[in-house]
């Protein structure tokens, strides 16, 4: 038996405690009242909010490590378009329901970090005025290409030009990743290793059980040919 | 028409239609911003003084919206029915703006009318306000139908629907202070609780308070009874298709009605403009009485920060099988309580006042054998005259004094009223809880096929 | 002066809201039109200083009747509501024959028994003698009534419940 109405009185007792709480502990507020800049700059990247003294550029700028908000591509340490880890394979730009990205594959293939020859997306925009940041590119993606980014600060005075993400503006390097979603890139990380280690091991395999097959078809044939032989005898 | 009934019609209705817009633009702010604070963000705070980097805590917010809202396009659906579509939001506005009039708001520039002409003053005020309040419904029916769009019609309907059904939880909440005061005259009944004779705190008030503030909620399409315009399911309702001007008439008049009910909560159960310092400054009362209102506004503001919206079923399960045999049942307690209180106290109290009657004759009559005064009993007079003139509070004072003193009557009339009044709040509280066991929506929510 | 102006407003603004009622194509236009003529006709009764009446006017007539007809129109006719439908009927020349014998008939030798010249003074229009009227003498009228109208609602709830749970509950007895 509970109190009649006590849920309504517990709820309003949590309201009214943020409510209170939000004017004398900052670390509550989840947006940062930032100061005014010089004209028409607004922040383009996490690294431009104002940070008070002693504290780190942290995840109080970008909400928290799970805030998401639209993608971006990741390349790995070194120049961005020598390391960038998209193959232009054009999976992402097929599920996505709003159908905002569009590629362009490369027509030449240039090493990618691992050293080997790659296509590259000769170009990958965004619509950001169309994404719903579904996150189902980085679903997708088998090359862990594609995540997402926290940056929120978008607004521009172009609504056009300025909400269409090019390719270069997308390219933030895995350090970037691992500052705004500290867990997720460790996890994504070691997920990569992992499937390396185990492809590497498949490749193993398979070249052993390619060997077993071929060994085994030698074998099948010439029994094949035995039994071929004794039918003709019977006939 | 004298220009001096002129006079008075605009000195009675000018201020109503001053203040409460102004005081609508007030609340649309504290209302974002008590909202914000309550999910942890800033809310409105860089629109101030224009041209300048002053925030003044987002008080221009108002008048910036009101300046986009009427510089905005309006926009006309081409299936529309241009004329209804045109005229719902001031249908919406106009029963909201009248029936402010029927509260007992006594302005201090109401001694310069030379004859009384406000509405409160009617006979038959609350009923009026019941009366007018209803035709909101017809003005939102309105907007829903000409707008020609389904969500519209959905949020229409749904609004239709709800209205009625509070309308009734709402009217016969209120009957009890009606039967209490014995008047429909909103005077009166702010008169009948000076003094701090709130019917709030009387036990049957305090139901009829709760139900009644409920369903003001739903029936002006406050949280959590927004169904009308769940904006997750129907988009915005029956105002989809309002935009600019129109879309801020409609706001307006919402806000106006909340207003306009939680002014009738505050003069049925809150005691209208009564409050301390009354003696001293009589032109408070106004101050109270619209502190009061803010006050209902603000929880209703905190409500809506903090609940989630219901479901229809569990709307109309609410509305008729809880509200409603309780708001009932009430009437019935409020009847039972105050006739067994009211023929034992005054019984009593009329045993007091006439043994003091008793007692001065019979010292007239013989000096010789006058009786020792019962300590206490002057106390208990005062209560017992106290009692006659309704004030029910200093009666209650009075009989504890008496009480204090060894007084037996006072005592048992203490008694009696505690007894009593303890009693019917169990009562109630037991209603209540059966009415919620067996009033539960028996629907189960549906089963998420893909819910990982 | 004022009072008679107010009075021609409000009688021309019932007559054209009843006229645009019976002549609108338009359902829903038709139900408004009406509505417009309950609420002149709320005017003229606080004209009349029955405000009580006036206010239970708005109340029953435009709150209730009028929200009940809505209801009535949308659950039978196509949502939109602008249906042509044709009111000059066949049978129009008997209807207009029965509507002026009526009127000379019936209301004309009434309004000219009564005697209009004579203003009489109004009765004591409070709220409290008409409850005391319906609590004292006409309390059993009212009562006989309310069952009536409560007996009507539940038997239009059961009557809206289908035939179907009656069958299992018979099984059951």
């Amino acid at each position: 038996m509970s109190i009649l109405g006590g849920g309504i009185f517990k709820g309003m007792a949590v309201t009214l405690r943020n409510f209170v709480g939000s004017y004398f502990y900052k670390e509550r507020l989840t947006t940062n009242d930032y100061e005014w800049r010089p004209d028409g700059a607004l922040p383009q990247s996490i690294g431009d909010y104002p940070k008070e003294e002693g504290e780190q550029l942290s995840d109080t700028t970008t909400v928290n490590h799970y805030s998401r908000n639209f993608p971006m591509l990741l390349h790995d340490t070194g120049e961005p378009m020598d390391t960038i880890r998209c193959v232009a394979c054009q999976i992402c730009e097929r599920e996505c329901p709003p159908q905002c990205i569009y590629i362009e594959k490369s027509t030449e293939k240039i090493e990618n970090a691992d050293g080997k020859p790659q296509f590259y997306p000769a170009k990958f925009d965004i619509d950001v005025s169309v994404c719903m940041s579904c996150q189902i590119c980085v679903e997708v993606c088998p090359f862990d290409a594609i995540v997402m980014n926290s940056q929120f600060e978008l607004s521009t005075p172009d609504r056009f030009g300025g909400l269409l993400v090019r390719r270069d503006d997308l390219l933030k390097s895995n350090d970037y990743y691992h500052k705004i979603h500290p867990q997720e890139a460790a996890a994504r990380d070691q997920k990569m290793a992992d499937d390396k280690a185990a492809k590497v091991a498949k490749k193993k395999a398979a070249a052993e059980k390619a060997k077993a097959a071929a060994e085994a078809k030698a074998a099948s044939a010439a029994e094949a040919k035995a039994s071929e032989d004794k039918t003709e005898d019977a006939e | 028409m004298s220009f001096e009934l002129i006079k008075d019609i605009l000195i009675a209705t000018v201020p109503l239609l001053v203040i409460f817009p102004s005081l609508f633009a007030f609340t649309t702010w504290m209302e974002r911003k008590a909202l914000a604070r309550i999910q942890n963000r800033i809310g409105p705070n860089k629109t101030g003084i224009p041209c300048t980097r002053i925030g003044l805590f987002g008080l221009g917010q108002p008048a910036a919206d009101g300046i986009k809202m009427i510089f905005k396009e309006d926009i006309v659906p081409r299936g529309a029915d241009k004329l209804f579509h045109l005229l719902a939001p001031i249908l919406a506005l106009i029963p909201a703006m009248l029936i402010l009039c029927f509260l007992p708001l006594e302005f201090p520039w109401g001694k310069f009318m030379s004859a009384p002409v406000q509405a409160f003053l009617l006979d038959s005020a609350v009923i009026f306000f019941f009366a007018i309040s209803g035709l909101a419904t017809l003005a939102i029916f309105m907007a829903g139908w000409a707008s020609r769009n389904k969500y519209s019609l959905l949020g229409g309907m749904r609004a239709v629907a709800q209205m009625v059904s509070y309308e009734i939880p709402l009217v016969l909440s209120a009957v009890v202070v009606v039967m209490m005061v014995g008047s429909l005259n909103a005077k009166e009944i702010a008169d009948a609780q000076t003094g701090f004779n709130w019917f709030v705190f009387t036990p049957w008030g305090l139901a009829a308070f709760v139900i009644f503030f409920i369903a003001a909620l739903a029936e002006t399409n406050r949280s959590p009874f927004d169904l009308p315009e769940a904006e997750s399911e129907i988009i915005a309702g029956y105002f989809t298709e309002y935009s600019g001007f129109k879309f801020a008439l409609f706001f307006l008049g919402e806000y106006i009605a909340m207003f306009a009910i939680s002014g009738l909560a505050v003069t049925l159960f809150l005691g209208a403009g009564d409050g301390p310092f009354l003696t001293a400054a009589p032109w408070l009362s106004v101050m109270w009485f619209i502190g009061k209102i803010f006050g209902l506004i603000a929880v209703m503001i905190w409500l809506r920060g903090t609940l989630p919206r219901l479901r229809v079923d569990q709307l109309m399960a609410f509305a008729w099988k809880f509200l409603l045999p309780l708001s009932i049942f009430n009437i019935l307690l409020a009847g039972l309580t105050h006739f067994a209180l009211d023929a034992r106290v005054a019984a009593t109290s009329d045993a007091i006042l006439y043994s003091i009657h008793a007692s001065h004759t019979h010292s007239d009559a013989a000096n010789h054998d006058h009786p020792k005064p019962v300590a206490g009993q002057k106390e208990a007079v005062m209560g017992a005259l106290h009692y006659t003139d309704k004030d029910w509070m200093g009666a209650m004072k009075w009989f504890s004094k008496a009480a204090l003193k060894g007084h037996a009557q006072s005592r048992s009339i203490l008694g009696w009223g505690f007894g009593i009044w303890a009693m019917s709040l169990i009562v109630l509280y037991v209603m209540a809880k059966g009415l919620d066991n067996v009033s539960r929506s028996t629907a189960k929510p549906r089963e998420y096929l893909y819910a990982e | 002066m004022t009072q008679e102006i107010t009075f021609w407003v409000l009688a021309v603004i019932a007559v054209l809201g009843a006229l645009v009622a019976v002549r609108r194509r338009n359902l829903i236009h038709g139900v408004f039109a009406l509505m417009i003529f309950f609420a002149a006709l709320s005017g003229l009764f606080l004209l009349l200083l029955a405000e009580f009446i006036a206010a239970v006017q708005i109340l029953v007539y435009i709150g209730a009747v009028g929200i009940l007809l809505l209801f009535a129109i949308m659950l039978t006719e196509r949502v939109t509501g602008d249906d042509a439908r044709d009111i000059t009927s066949r049978g129009s020349f008997w209807g207009w024959a029965a509507a002026l014998a009526v009127l000379v008939f019936l209301l004309l030798p009434a309004i000219q028994s009564a005697d209009l010249a004579q203003t009489t003074q109004p009765h004591n229009p409070s709220v409290k003698a008409l409850g005391q009227q319906m609590m004292d003498p006409y309390v059993i009228t009212l009562e006989v009534l309310a069952l009536l109208l409560t007996a009507a609602l539940i038997g239009a709830v059961a009557a809206s419940q289908g035939g179907e749970k009656t069958k299992e509950d018979i099984d059951d007895a």
